[in-house]
């Protein structure tokens, strides 16, 4: 690898949590960068997910292991932790659909549109799926 | 001739990231359309979950199957159901899976997921990891993890109903 000769800025040469947090406090966010950001957090948050699911499965041998594995995940928390995986899914499928749209039609100039496309899809999305999710929990109770 | 030049290894690399990126693409579709239809299943109020009255009919029948079950309905392990609350429940899975259609569209699923999932966790590595060795080894690692993960979750999909 030849970055250590490529790079010069003060960041690359004194790389620290302090001339990261100057960075990061100081820069401007715009779309595309908020669009990869939320990308990758998603994406390894999903990652995580999937193994942990996995293992979770295991229990499905064992009826007893299973009912009482999915009843860990009908806790008030974890409901709401639920709606926030499906707008982590929504967000990376959206998004995901868009880079593909930009790929393969070479349509940069629409990026940023097609971004806030994405977020506004995944509001929907998590808003009707999440009230569902969390009806019996949250919404019924007040319900006269 | 029998070793690359760099320009000839940078080349060969390019290529295989290239297929990467593709399958990347493909995968993500696949996903796109099943995963969407595993949430809508697992996790929305539709006929592929209990409704609260069967599924404590489910708990009260389980509680005089065995002391397991009612151990675990003594400590909260296992609850009953809120009104108008849909629930995973073992009968259903089984249910679903004695299907050999559904089978197959569970564990096209589970290997959509885990290759794209290892893709894109090894392309976030090669963005940070820049020593080549370490990078390999680190790719290696995800790759072999997701392999374990495909065969044991793939064995679970297969033996539900079996016995």
């Amino acid at each position: 690898m030849q970055e250590n000769s490529e790079r010069k800025g003060p960041s690359a040469k004194n790389a620290s949590f302090r001339t990261f947090l100057s960075t990061a406090s100081t820069y401007r966010p715009r779309a595309g960068m908020v669009a990869w950001l939320l990308h990758r957090l998603t994406g390894l948050f999903l990652v995580l997910f999937l193994v942990a699911h996995i293992i979770g499965l295991m229990s499905l041998n064992d009826p007893a292991a299973f009912e009482i594995y999915v009843t860990t995940f009908r806790s008030p928390l974890l409901k709401i932790a639920e709606v926030m995986l499906l707008g982590s899914i929504a967000l990376h499928a959206f998004n995901g659909l868009r880079i593909m749209i930009q790929d393969l039609f070479y349509r940069s100039e629409t990026q940023r549109f097609l971004f806030y496309l994405a977020l506004f899809l995944t509001v929907i999305v998590t808003l009707a799926g999440g009230t569902a999710l969390i009806f019996p929990y949250f919404i019924a109770p007040l319900l006269p | 001739m029998n070793r690359m030049t760099d320009k000839e290894n940078a080349v060969h690399q390019t290529d295989f990231r290239a297929v990467g990126w593709l399958m990347q693409r493909l995968t993500g579709i696949g996903l796109l359309v099943l995963l969407a239809l595993h949430f809508w299943l697992q996790h929305m109020p539709n006929g592929f979950l209990a409704t609260a009255e069967e599924y404590n009919l489910i708990l009260k029948d389980l509680g005089e199957a065995g002391p397991d079950f009612a151990d675990a309905l003594a400590s909260g392990m296992l609850k009953e159901a809120l009104p108008g609350e849909h629930v995973i429940t073992y009968e259903k899975v089984l249910e679903r899976l004695r299907s050999p259609v559904w089978k197959t569209i569970d564990i096209a699923l589970l290997v959509l997921a885990l290759s794209h999932g290892a893709q894109g966790f090894s392309r976030v590595i090669g963005d940070y990891v820049q020593r080549v060795r370490l990078r390999k080894a680190a790719v290696a690692v995800v790759w072999i993890t997701t392999t374990l993960l495909a065969i044991l979750g793939t064995t679970v999909i297969l033996s539900v109903g079996v016995n």
